[in-house]
């Protein structure tokens, strides 16, 4: 006779799990890992997916004739709906990773202090968790507005007990503060084998963004200092080595969600780097410049130019240079790894995906200087920095604050393109700044029939959610 | 011994004169019988004196009292029982007269049986009514897709089970795969040898199935393989060699054509053209894709088996092989396999049995690829889509890799013919029982049995091709080892009282464990390909390898309890309780009744001036429930994964749940009513069997989708129910049966209707997931069958004076005259994505089969016709081919598209890569009648086969899928991408082209 209980082997119940020291160091691994994957082999939040959303949504970029998937088509010319795939998916990865640090967070206070034999490590891994959480809570209240707070694992599978309403954005920015509050007790630096942990300087960075976003300016600056004081970043001198393999998590890296190229991992491509995918000219990248005013924004003098867009490419097997030249191009340059070998070998990148720039703490330093003092000496000097180390030389002085906000914004969008940031800035300056600015790309004009607004600069909450969900509403307009 | 005298004769066929060996002769009132010789000839050498009796009986045949008045020899001519009354049909865990069956059970003919084929559940096609089979593609060892009245599951476990010579045998395609390789399913059925195989019985209602409880819903197929004679020993070699061909090809565009179409492109994206008009005449033909990957490809089989048993043994040994080439390079499907069934009466009371097999397959699979868990596309559909004007091969007769629209410097036809991609499954199956009869009536039956299977895949794909070209070269290898272990204990009473009541009951324990191991290893870049997957040891990368294992359990009490009243009045109450390790902690045992109800009215009295018509009428009534447990091991359980990350550029694992506990998983369970109807007229030369049935599911096994927020997808639980009601007929019919002609034939036809009725609270449809960049084609939605098609309707192209005045567009692209016109489906003046209908299902509403056998003298001809009537196929890969872009090739339709020099052309104007959408235009007819099989044999006369010292020589000749009437214009209607996936039926997305096969074989029994 045999026993029906079920004792896997290959598996791991939670009955068994969150006892030792080691337990808490894997759950909390499991909550960095679902920034840069999917479980379903999916692109992550930190690499193409995010990009879809805050580049192709915006006046950055647009899908290129190979793109054939109508949900990356329809946010490319601002017409998708609250069905939209992709948006369904960002919205599902972000609670991904929000239930993990949950579960992190719940279940590593649990695990005895004797377990650890280095006591500090059980309250950093759950400030690690919830940095995360944070992070993860910052996005989906700037892309959706009030959203569901869940902050424990669901202890039950019955979907009525699981209904509840959307949180008001004050409830989630205050979750979000706390969070990154407890995150700046993380330590400053980490050494070998915890490199690329989040750390206090990731916390007050991500904190001065937050304090931006909710047009804190004081709050914000005091971060900001605390970042600049810390004496730990800086720039590189070269534009480049912000996106080299070579030196990443490097001075300039506050906070980068990690990549190798080890091909032993799965389910761990950024698939930016098929920006660049062969040297066959007639394959198109899957996503574009949105049209030839984004290139145009650079002078040939910024060395920003050469690292953010690609016309040609040295082919080493041949020996030849290929020149691509056709209505998409110049390709987007920042996430192609230089260091494969052959170079088209691209869904091997080992790239990081830079989340906090210290060019970033910079910029948000002039804009806060400017919106509380106005274009101040420091602000200049603030903004300066990144534009001489593109070697453009400094801002014309004089400008009134208006003017000045222009600039920081225009040297965001030149410095950040590809990263996840342009939507968010449009959409944070509010107004009809979203809808003009995109409205200003010929693809997404045609589409928008000429008016269709860009909807309130909220995207809308998955259908799915709503349907399964009575107590959620829809944003405006959707 | 003086006394001694000798009594000779022959046993023959009444209607053929056919020696019959084996036939037992019984001096009645004697212990004394023989059994007749290879010649039908027998000889007593007894003390009997005439006048005495022999009962004369034999397998098949009714047994016949002979009086023998004097010596001399005597030829004794038995009539064929034709499904007689008595006639014993194998049931669960025993036998049942037929006339005391309540159940629906239909038996395959035995013509049907004896045609070729690679794998036994394909001869299930057109055979039996409502059973259809689906043939999922012409990749020779693929699975097939069967359905017994419809399927119950939305998310698991539709196919029927499996009972050979007593062992269940749930078909699990996941026990024979790895994920080493690559592409569709391989067939574990395609492991057995179909001509061991005597007979085959569906059961279909619950009376007849209730018996296997919780693996019941789905039908039960029951195999008895073949077994010795007695008083003979025959040697048997069968064979057969055969040419099979694509039987269809897809118009694609040559090489001008697609010139002309880049140009058109072009134009449309307003930039200049590619080709000059001197250049599109000169492209002409180009290369024909299509068909460089095909041949002509040999099939054979040969089987050899020695049989024969005395009194009280009986044995069969046969051995297989067999070998079908595919159609296309560097695929196909090999067999080795053997046999030994063995029987022995060691004494009166005791009984054993040993049925065992084992074999040795080897499939070469066509290469696919996959998203996730879903299957995408394979490496044929890739032939279609390459450019015509792109060289197959260079000047010197090597592959041309010069393609200016593939990344990678390849060739997709050296992508086939270079890429490995095998199975290799090894087979154990080993039944061993023993019998002993505790007293006259009660019998205890001990059965230990075990089906061991292992797999070993590799893959390997070389430097040179697509898949291997960036890693330098791409190994994987895996195994999967699955063992089942059943040891079932019963314990039957059969007693007749007074030959008035019969009563026969059965009580059992049974348990059984499987247990599966698997492991896969990559690695990649590899310094040359001389050693392929061999020798991972010289990859300079190697890859995090997996390995899995799991095991489950279910133990069982069984009973039943069967009376009739004089056969006139029949019951039978059956039921199971079944404990499953996979279910949840609360739930872990569900219990299946039935009771069945039948009436022989024809043995009535008052029908007795009926009976020279009507010789046989049978009312069935039943009623019960089975179950459905299919889900993986450890689906209740609340799971922990994998999920990795980079510290310093180094690889940690992290842990996290992926699975919320649910200690309520329980059965699924369906209720199936059936009321029958067996008629036979003119001493049962016509026979006809009508069934309607009802069947509801409930607690459906769904994975019911989660609020995301919560951190989850989804979480199986029990929700939901699902409806089939359906009509079945058959009819057998013995048209003509004279000394030297006979015309049988049998035609049988069902109809099936599927309904989801519920899907669990507040969700009323979802999509099932479907690859990035493609939008599900089908809904599982309330109200609407499993497999409903979902998408837009259409209506021709845009006109000038459609835009003119403003007729809704679709939503986000900017459409032009000639583009297509979609149907405002819900009228609110766009078209969206809720402009999105229900476009019919992939469920047939009628399904039927024709075969008919036509023997004259030494001549015999049978056919087989089969078809499905009224089911839709999505067909993705005419979406494919429908949608140019700069670099793909498509179908011929579109030189006929809409263009400012073409303004009546009716396919939408040339883009550059426009948007897939599912429409009306994609969702076809996949009604069909093909004609299964056709095949002519000759029997040679016994006197000339005597002359090589043959009892029996058979040539024939057959064709098999020699003709097909459909209107569905891809490869084949069959078509079933996703095989055994219910929700994502009838989607052809790009399948191995079926074959048209003609043959020739002998069979000569020694």
């Amino acid at each position: 006779c045999n026993k029906l209980s079920e004792n896997p082997n290959s598996e791991i119940v939670s009955s068994q799990f969150y006892k030792t020291s080691s337990d808490a160091v894997a759950a909390v691994t499991a909550v960095y890992s679902t920034l840069n994957s999917d479980p379903a082999g999916d692109f992550p939040i930190y690499g193409r997916n995010l990009n879809l959303l805050i580049e192709n949504a915006s006046d950055n970029q647009v899908y290129s004739p190979s793109n054939t998937n109508p949900d990356v088509r329809a946010l490319g010319t601002e017409t998708y709906v609250s069905s939209n795939d992709r948006v369904h998916k960002t919205w599902q990865q972000h609670y991904y990773g929000i239930s993990r640090a949950n579960v992190a967070i719940d279940n590593i206070p649990q695990i005895p202090l004797t377990q650890f034999a280095d006591t500090t490590l059980r309250p950093r891994l759950v400030r690690e968790a919830k940095f995360i959480r944070a992070l993860l809570y910052f996005n989906l209240v700037r892309m959706f507005g009030p959203v569901p707070l869940v902050l424990h694992d669901p202890a039950t599978v019955n979907v009525n007990a699981l209904k509840i309403p959307r949180s008001s954005v004050d409830s989630i920015y205050a979750q979000i503060i706390n969070d990154l509050n407890d995150a700046t007790q993380l330590p400053a630096i980490y050494t070998g084998a915890n490199i690329g942990r989040a750390t206090s300087g990731a916390a007050h960075a991500l904190l001065a963004k937050v304090y931006v976003t909710r047009r804190d300016w004081t709050d914000a600056l005091s971060e900001i200092d605390t970042v600049t004081n810390s004496g730990l970043y800086g720039l590189f001198p070269n534009f480049r080595d912000a996106f080299q393999k070579a030196t990443k998590n490097g001075i300039e890296h506050i906070f980068s969600v990690q990549f190798e190229s080890n091909l032993g991992a799965v389910n761990s491509e950024q698939f930016l780097s098929l920006s660049f995918a062969s040297f066959n000219t007639s394959v198109w990248p899957a996503d574009v410049p949105a049209d030839s005013s984004v290139s145009q924004l650079f002078s040939n003098a910024d060395t920003r130019k050469v690292v953010t867009f690609y016309t040609t490419q040295y082919n080493a097997a041949t020996g030849q240079t290929v020149v691509f030249q056709n209505a998409y191009t110049p390709y987007l340059n920042k996430f192609v790894d230089y260091s494969l070998s052959p170079l088209s070998n691209q869904s091997k990148s080992g790239l990081n995906y830079p989340v906090i720039r210290y060019a970033e703490i910079l910029l948000l330093k002039a804009e806060v200087l400017n919106e509380l003092q106005g274009p101040t000496g420091s602000a200049y000097t603030a903004i300066n920095q990144v534009r001489e180390r593109a070697g453009i030389g400094d801002l014309s002085t004089g400008l009134t604050q208006a003017a000045f906000r222009d600039s920081v914004f225009l040297e965001r969008r030149k410095e950040f393109i590809q990263e996840g940031q342009r939507w968010f800035d449009l959409a944070r300056r509010g107004g009809t700044y979203l809808f003009d600015a995109v409205t200003t790309i010929a693809a997404k004009q045609v589409a928008n029939g000429g008016g269709a607004a860009v909807k309130d600069t909220l995207f809308p909450i998955p259908l799915t959610e709503i349907q399964l969900n009575s107590l959620l509403t829809q944003n405006a307009g959707w | 011994q003086n006394n001694n005298v000798v009594l000779i004769g022959r046993v023959i066929d009444e209607r053929t004169k056919d020696p019959l060996p084996g036939a037992v002769i019984h001096i009645l009132g004697t212990t004394h019988q023989v059994v007749a010789d290879n010649n039908g000839e027998f000889n007593f050498i007894t003390g009997q004196r005439v006048p005495l009796t022999y009962e004369v009986s034999f397998t098949g045949y009714k047994t016949k009292n002979v009086d023998i008045k004097s010596y001399g020899h005597v030829d004794i001519q038995l009539e064929e029982s034709n499904k007689a009354l008595g006639d014993l049909l194998i049931v669960g865990y025993g036998t049942q007269r037929k006339s005391d069956l309540t159940g629906s059970v239909a038996t395959v003919s035995k013509n049907l049986l004896t045609q070729p084929s690679s794998s036994f559940d394909n001869l299930l096609q057109g055979a039996v009514s409502g059973v259809s089979v689906t043939q999922s593609s012409g990749q020779p060892g693929s699975t097939a897709t069967i359905r017994v009245r419809g399927g119950n599951s939305i998310s698991f476990g539709n196919a029927p089970l499996y009972v050979i010579d007593g062992f269940i045998v749930y078909n699990d395609n996941d026990y024979v795969n790895s994920g080493a390789t690559s592409g569709a399913a391989v067939n574990a059925l395609s492991t057995i040898n179909p001509s061991d195989i005597e007979t085959v019985e569906v059961l279909k209602d619950a009376s007849a199935t209730a018996i296997y409880g919780s693996r019941g819903a789905n039908g039960v197929v029951i195999i008895t393989t073949r077994r010795g004679k007695k008083g003979t020993n025959e040697v048997n070699y069968s064979t057969y060699i055969g040419s099979q061909a694509v039987s269809k090809k897809i118009p694609l565009m040559n090489a001008s054509q697609w010139a002309s179409l880049i140009n058109d492109v072009n134009v449309s994206d307003g930039v200049a053209k590619t080709y000059t008009d001197a250049q599109i005449t000169a492209a002409g033909t180009g290369s024909d894709w299509q068909s460089s990957a095909l041949r002509k490809a040999l099939e054979q089989n040969h089987e050899l088996s020695i049989s024969g048993g005395d009194e009280k043994s009986r044995y069969l040994i046969s051995g297989n092989y067999f070998d079908q080439e595919g159609v296309i390079v560097n695929s196909g499907f090999k067999r080795y396999a053997g046999r030994i069934n063995y029987e022995r009466n060691v004494s009166d009371r005791l009984k054993v049995t040993v049925n065992a097999f084992g074999s040795a397959s080897k499939q070469t699979e066509l290469p696919g690829s996959t998203y996730g868990s879903i299957n995408f596309s394979n490496y044929y559909s890739t032939l279609l889509t390459t450019s015509p004007i792109v060289p197959i091969y260079n000047a010197d007769g090597s592959f041309y890799v010069k393609s200016p629209y593939l990344t990678t410097p390849t060739n997709p036809l050296q992508d086939i013919e270079a890429t490995t991609n095998q199975s290799n499954i090894v087979r154990t199956l080993g039944n061993f029982a023993a019998e002993y009869k505790l007293l006259k009536d009660l019998t205890l039956k001990e059965t230990i049995g075990a089906d061991l299977l292992y797999t070993k895949q590799n893959y390997y794909a070389p430097s040179y091709t697509s898949a291997g070209y960036a890693s330098s070269g791409v190994a994987s290898i895996g195994t999967v080892t699955a063992t089942t272990w059943v040891n079932e204990n019963t314990l039957t009473y059969d007693h007749s009282f007074r030959d008035v009541h019969f009563l026969t009951v059965l009580g059992g324990y049974t348990t059984q464990a499987e247990k599966d191991e698997e492991a896969v290893t990559n690695a990649q870049k590899f310094p040359n390909d001389l050693t392929g997957y061999n020798n991972l040891g010289y990859a300079g990368t190697p890859v995090l390898g997996t390995s899995g294992g799991h095991t489950s359990v279910l133990n069982s009490y069984l009973g039943r309890v069967s009376y009739s009243y004089r056969h006139v009045y029949n019951v039978t109450v059956s039921g199971r309780a079944d404990g499953a390790s996979v279910l949840g902690a609360n739930h872990k045992w569900g219990f299946f009744p039935s009771l069945g109800l039948s009436w022989n009215a024809s043995e009535e009295p008052f029908f007795r001036s009926l009976k020279n018509t009507v010789s046989n009428l049978k009312l069935r009534l039943t009623g019960g429930q089975t179950g459905n447990s299919a889900v993986p091991p450890y689906s209740s359980l609340a799971v922990l994964g994998a999920s990795n990350y980079y510290f310093n550029s180094t690889l940690v694992t992290g842990t996290a749940p992926t699975q919320l506990a649910n200690p309520n998983l329980k059965w699924e369970t369906t209720t199936q009513y059936d009321l029958g109807v067996d008629v036979g007229f003119l001493n049962n030369r016509v026979n006809f069997v009508a069934d309607a049935y009802y069947k509801k599911t409930t607690d459906l096994l769904l994975n019911v989708p989660l609020p995301l927020y919560t951190g989850y997808a989804s979480e199986l639980e029990n929700v939901g129910s699902v409806n089939n009601k359906g009509l079945e007929f058959s009819l057998r019919t013995d048209n003509i049966r004279s000394r030297s002609f006979s015309w049988t034939s049998n035609l049988n036809f069902a109809t099936n209707r599927n309904r989801i009725l519920n899907l669990g609270q507040g969700v009323s449809s979802y999509f099932p997931l479907a690859p990035t960049g493609q939008v599900s084609p089908v809904i599982v939605a309330v109200g609407l069958p499993v497999g409903a098609f979902w998408g837009y309707s259409t209506q021709g192209l845009l006109t000038a004076a459609d835009l003119a005045k403003g007729v809704p567009t679709l939503a986000g692209v900017p459409q032009r005259q000639g583009d297509t016109k979609y149907v405002d489906y819900n009228g609110d003046g766009k078209i969206t994505t809720a402009d999105k209908h229900y476009l019919g299902s992939a469920q047939p509403k009628y399904t039927y089969g024709f075969s008919s056998t036509f023997t004259y003298k030494g001549f015999d001809l049978s056919f087989l016709f089969q078809g499905a009537y009224g089911n839709k196929i999505f067909n993705l890969l005419q979406q494919t081919l429908e949608r140019p872009t700069l670099s793909q090739n498509v179908s011929a339709v579109l030189v006929n598209r809409w263009s400012a020099t073409n303004p009546n052309g009716t396919v939408a104007r040339a883009t550059d890569s426009p948007v897939p959408q599912v429409t009306d235009r994609y969702i076809e007819n996949g009604s069909y009648l093909k004609l299964k099989n056709l095949s002519l044999g000759y029997t040679l006369d016994r006197s000339v086969a005597a002359k090589i010292h043959a009892k029996q020589l058979r040539v024939y000749v057959s064709a098999q899928n020699l003709w097909t009437i459909t209107r569905y214009s891809g490869y084949d209607p069959e078509a079933n991408f996703y095989d055994g996936d219910n929700t994502k039926a009838g989607i052809d997305y790009g399948i191995y082209p079926p074959t048209r096969t003609f043959l020739g074989g002998l069979s000569v029994t020694f």
